[in-house]
């Protein structure tokens, strides 16, 4: 059985838990999820609609916010009660934040980042990138079950979910959590005083690079994203530039992102910026110049002044 | 504002060959003579140990033979025995081989290694010997009492890019010691600031070269492990000093790089395309062909030798390692002279600590154990080579010949010499009427993207991250002088000589061009810091943890 550790915040599920349970599904085996807070019942209900065959609800006053400790204490019980083979966590900040001090606690060890899950035989082969997605490296764990896994954001396609009729039960789990043992007191969760974006949610993204040439140019770039419906994105020099702020950076110091489409204007495709976009469904192009390296992993490539073809495009898109 | 601060007996600063071996040496030390147990810490600006280590390397074991007489049984990692030296000539086209492979050029019994590796595992030796090592911790400033180094103040952390506090702003610490051992490497920016502060320069200034190189993964079966080769000549000319190498690795695995010295003359020359070049010959094509680049990195190393080390101590202070410019370039070898000093170093540190006394009279003890050891006897004797080299390839292998024959005797000794920027030509006395544009190298190179890169791809590969809303660390006191003096004297040499593209000059907008730094980029070299002809660039560390990551280099 496979243990998927789901995430929520405020009752709202994390989509990256979506994407760990089609990485589980892959495997064929049984699935079932955990959560973990205080009023679980809305994020519980969509889980149980995403194709487990249960969903497990650990809720507990000591929970309601999160904590690194809480999580620990209470996954070990959730783990020891359940015996999975496979415990598969997305990896998001709150599982980095917590998922090291569960892996020192079964003293096991833990395979970070995956992008892929293969099982063979008695044991399961997983794909995770190494030299910043460089190469990509088949661990095998030596020691037995349970193993501890986390799955890298975009890997697994939220598309790709094999859903059931009907919705798998929701199991209330108790845990016991002695007083003091959770030794972090949570405050209010951090907010930037600009609203951050969250890029990897995004559908579909138009990115800008240095052929965009002045910030006074944006605007032509926003015309196509709202045109598409899209988000707005950039490569580093553009918010080095301040033209647009640092969250909306893609790339190997910015986000990594996999979205249904992605349109790169002016970026000429340097590495850095590609492990950060080589992951989305469709990749088109514009650049001027025909041998530039983002054309190499484009579906769709145009050869052209950006100022001339993206006008053409809205122009098409709203007639 | 209120600051931590921690007080120590010894402060190290660096976890690298020369600071690892100093802080071994004191627990010695101190299990060998007892009493009261002294406290050292060791300060590593890179996250992990090892993480910003580069070199070749070949490794001459005799130091650490000496430190860790048992170092193979406790594991370290020696990648391959030397089994075969050799060195060539290459031109454009051929390579000759040398008859005979020059004396300080001969290996045996030496090992390549990963320096990052060793240092990565003499690192866990250290910590296992009750030292504490503060990894992503950079030393920021040194603490003075009058003209005495009471320690270090670490850098601050959270601080955006216009120098605002962020939410998760926290103080650098202060960290005092009756002894600070400034082991900060190559251009080190403590030792930097030692030497602005106290009349403590070498008899002639520091000339440094910049070395690249890169890690290849080769189809099985093409070369053993165990090989080493150097070379002289393309795709340098006679007036830049410098030569190539390539060293084998287990698992069909070769480093291979390009020492380029910073005293060139041709202010359009390129050392990354130079280093393309290297890769384009048949030598090396014919090697690396089908290959895939795993690992790239770069890193100025200290090659004036004897007369332009510092004098090495002060109140409360000792140099050690790189910082101090202990390295044979002669040999090509430094590793072993880094920890010996390391280790002198922390004998006199140690000594020190007992007696009480930490001033420049009782550290003198240092430069006295240096004279006395294998250090001085190695590099007195090759004290003129590399200013030798700086009149042209022929004068430096004519002068090293016969300096081997008269211990480095010479009419004139010290040979002179200037710091390698001030060998930087203006464009219109190198090219006359007719210069190169501003923007462009001499010896350009269009990458073909399979074994020769444009330099961003190659900082990929050197795994660098570095927090971006940080302000930046390379500190260049007027850029008007870049975008009105420097493009029409010198042409913006440091959009050339910086191995990861951390220098631009990009349209300002009206006309003209100004300075873009990429901070990110950096991969901690020190070239721009050495090598701008204004000398008006200070490298200064950034946010500790950021920086390249060379694991196996």
């Amino acid at each position: 059985m496979i243990l998927v550790v789901a995430e929520q915040r405020d009752g709202a599920l994390n989509k990256a838990s979506i994407e760990a349970v089609v990485g589980a599904q892959q495997l064929g085996d049984a699935v079932k999820a955990v959560l973990f807070g205080g009023d679980l019942e809305p994020a519980a209900k969509e889980l149980a609609l995403s194709g487990v065959e249960a969903v497990l609800t650990v809720s507990d006053a000591a929970l309601a916010d999160y904590t690194a400790d809480g999580h620990v204490i209470a996954l070990e019980q959730v783990i020891a009660a359940e015996s999975p083979e496979l415990v598969l966590l997305p990896h998001t900040y709150q599982t980095r934040d917590f998922a090291p001090a569960l892996a020192t606690r079964l003293a096991r060890p833990i395979v970070t980042d995956c992008v892929g899950l293969r099982r063979e035989g008695t044991t399961v082969t997983f794909t995770r990138p190494m030299f910043q997605g460089k190469v990509l490296a088949d661990v095998v764990v030596e020691a037995g079950p349970p193993w501890l896994a986390t799955v890298q954001a975009g890997a697994f396609k939220a598309e790709a979910l094999e859903k059931r009729s009907s919705p798998a039960p929701i199991v209330p789990v108790k845990v016991e959590i002695a007083d003091g043992a959770i030794r972090q007191r949570p405050e209010a969760p951090f907010r930037e005083a600009r609203q951050a974006v969250d890029l990897t949610r995004a559908d579909r993204i138009v990115a800008v690079g240095r052929g965009i040439k002045g910030e006074e140019h944006l605007e032509i770039a926003r015309g196509l994203a709202s045109a598409l419906d899209a988000e707005l994105a950039a490569s580093r020099p553009i918010c080095d530039n301040g033209w647009l702020p640092m969250d909306r950076q893609i790339g190997s110091s910015g986000q990594t992102v996999a979205p249904r489409l992605y349109v790169a204007l002016g970026i000429s495709g340097a590495i850095q910026h590609v492990v950060g976009m080589k992951g989305a469904k469709v990749i088109v192009a514009v650049n001027k110049d025909p041998e530039a390296p983002i054309f190499e992993i484009s579906d769709y490539g145009i050869v052209g002044d950006l100022f001339d073809v993206v006008p053409a495009i809205i122009k098409e898109l709203s007639a | 504002m209120e600051r931590e601060s921690l007080d120590v007996d010894v402060l190290i600063v660096g976890g690298g060959p020369a600071g690892l071996a100093a802080a071994l040496r004191i627990t010695q030390l101190q299990s060998e003579r007892g009493g009261e147990p002294l406290s050292v810490a060791v300060l590593e600006k890179a996250r992990e140990p090892g993480a910003h280590i580069l070199s070749g390397a070949v490794l001459d074991p005799s130091s650490l033979g000496e430190l860790l007489p048992d170092f193979v049984e406790r594991g370290a990692p020696l990648a391959a025995e030397v089994r075969r030296d050799s060195v060539y000539f290459l031109t454009r086209r051929r390579r000759l081989r040398f008859p005979v492979t020059p004396p300080p050029l001969r290996n045996h019994g030496h090992y390549i290694v990963s320096l990052s590796r060793l240092v990565r595992w003499l690192t866990g030796q250290v910590e296992a010997a009750g030292v504490d090592v503060f990894a992503g911790f950079a030393g920021a400033e040194l603490l003075f009492d009058g003209n005495r180094v009471i320690g270090v103040r670490t850098g601050d952390r959270g601080v955006g890019r216009h120098g605002e506090h962020k939410p998760a702003f926290e103080p650098g610490v202060d960290i005092r010691a009756p002894v600070t051992l400034l082991c900060d490497g190559v251009r080190g920016n403590l030792t930097k600031q030692l030497l602005a502060r106290l009349p403590l320069e070498g008899r002639l200034p520091q000339v440094y070269a910049l070395g690249f190189k890169e890690l290849w993964d080769l189809p099985a079966g093409r070369i053993g492990a165990g090989t080493v080769v150097h070379t002289l000549g393309y795709p340098l000319r006679s007036e830049e000093f410098g030569g190539g190498f390539i060293y084998t690795l287990p698992d069909n695995r070769i480093a291979l790089g390009l020492v380029v010295g910073l005293d060139y003359r041709d202010p359009h020359f390129d050392p990354h395309a130079a280093f393309q070049r290297f890769k384009q010959h048949t030598m090396v094509a014919g090697l690396i062909e089908g290959g895939q680049l795993v690992k790239y990195g770069a890193k100025a190393l200290p090659e004036g030798g004897w007369y332009t080390i510092p004098t090495p101590y002060a109140d409360g202070v000792l140099i050690a390692g790189d910082a101090g410019g202990f390295l044979n370039s002669l040999r090509l070898k430094g590793i072993h002279l880094a920890m010996k000093t390391g280790m002198l170093a922390g004998e006199t540190a140690f000594d020190a600590v007992r007696a009480g006394d930490a001033s420049a009279g009782q550290l003198a003890a240092y430069r006295q154990r240096l004279d006395d050891s294998t250090v001085r006897r190695e590099l007195y004797p090759v004290r003129n080579v590399h200013q030798a080299f700086a009149s042209g390839l022929a004068a430096g292998l004519a002068y090293a010949g016969v300096a081997l024959l008269t211990r480095g005797w010479w009419f004139r000794d010290p040979w002179p010499g200037e710091a390698g920027h001030e060998h930087l030509v203006k464009r219109a006395d190198y090219y006359g009427s007719d210069p190169p544009p501003e923007g462009a190298s001499s010896n350009a190179v269009k990458p073909d993207r399979l074994t020769t890169f444009d330099r961003l791809t190659n900082v990929h590969y050197s795994g660098t991250r570095q927090e971006e809303d940080q302000p930046s660390h390379l500190i260049v006191h007027d850029t008007d002088i870049c975008r009105t003096r420097c493009i029409r004297e010198y042409g913006n040499p440091c959009t050339r000589y910086c191995p990861a593209q951390v220098y631009e000059m990009v349209d300002d907008g009206e006309g003209g061009r100004r300075l873009q730094i990429n901070a990110s980029n950096c991969v901690h070299c020190r070239t721009c810091d050495i090598m701008d002809p204004y000398q008006i660039v200070d490298w200064v560390p950034p946010e500790g943890g950021g920086g390249p990551r060379y694991e196996g280099m």
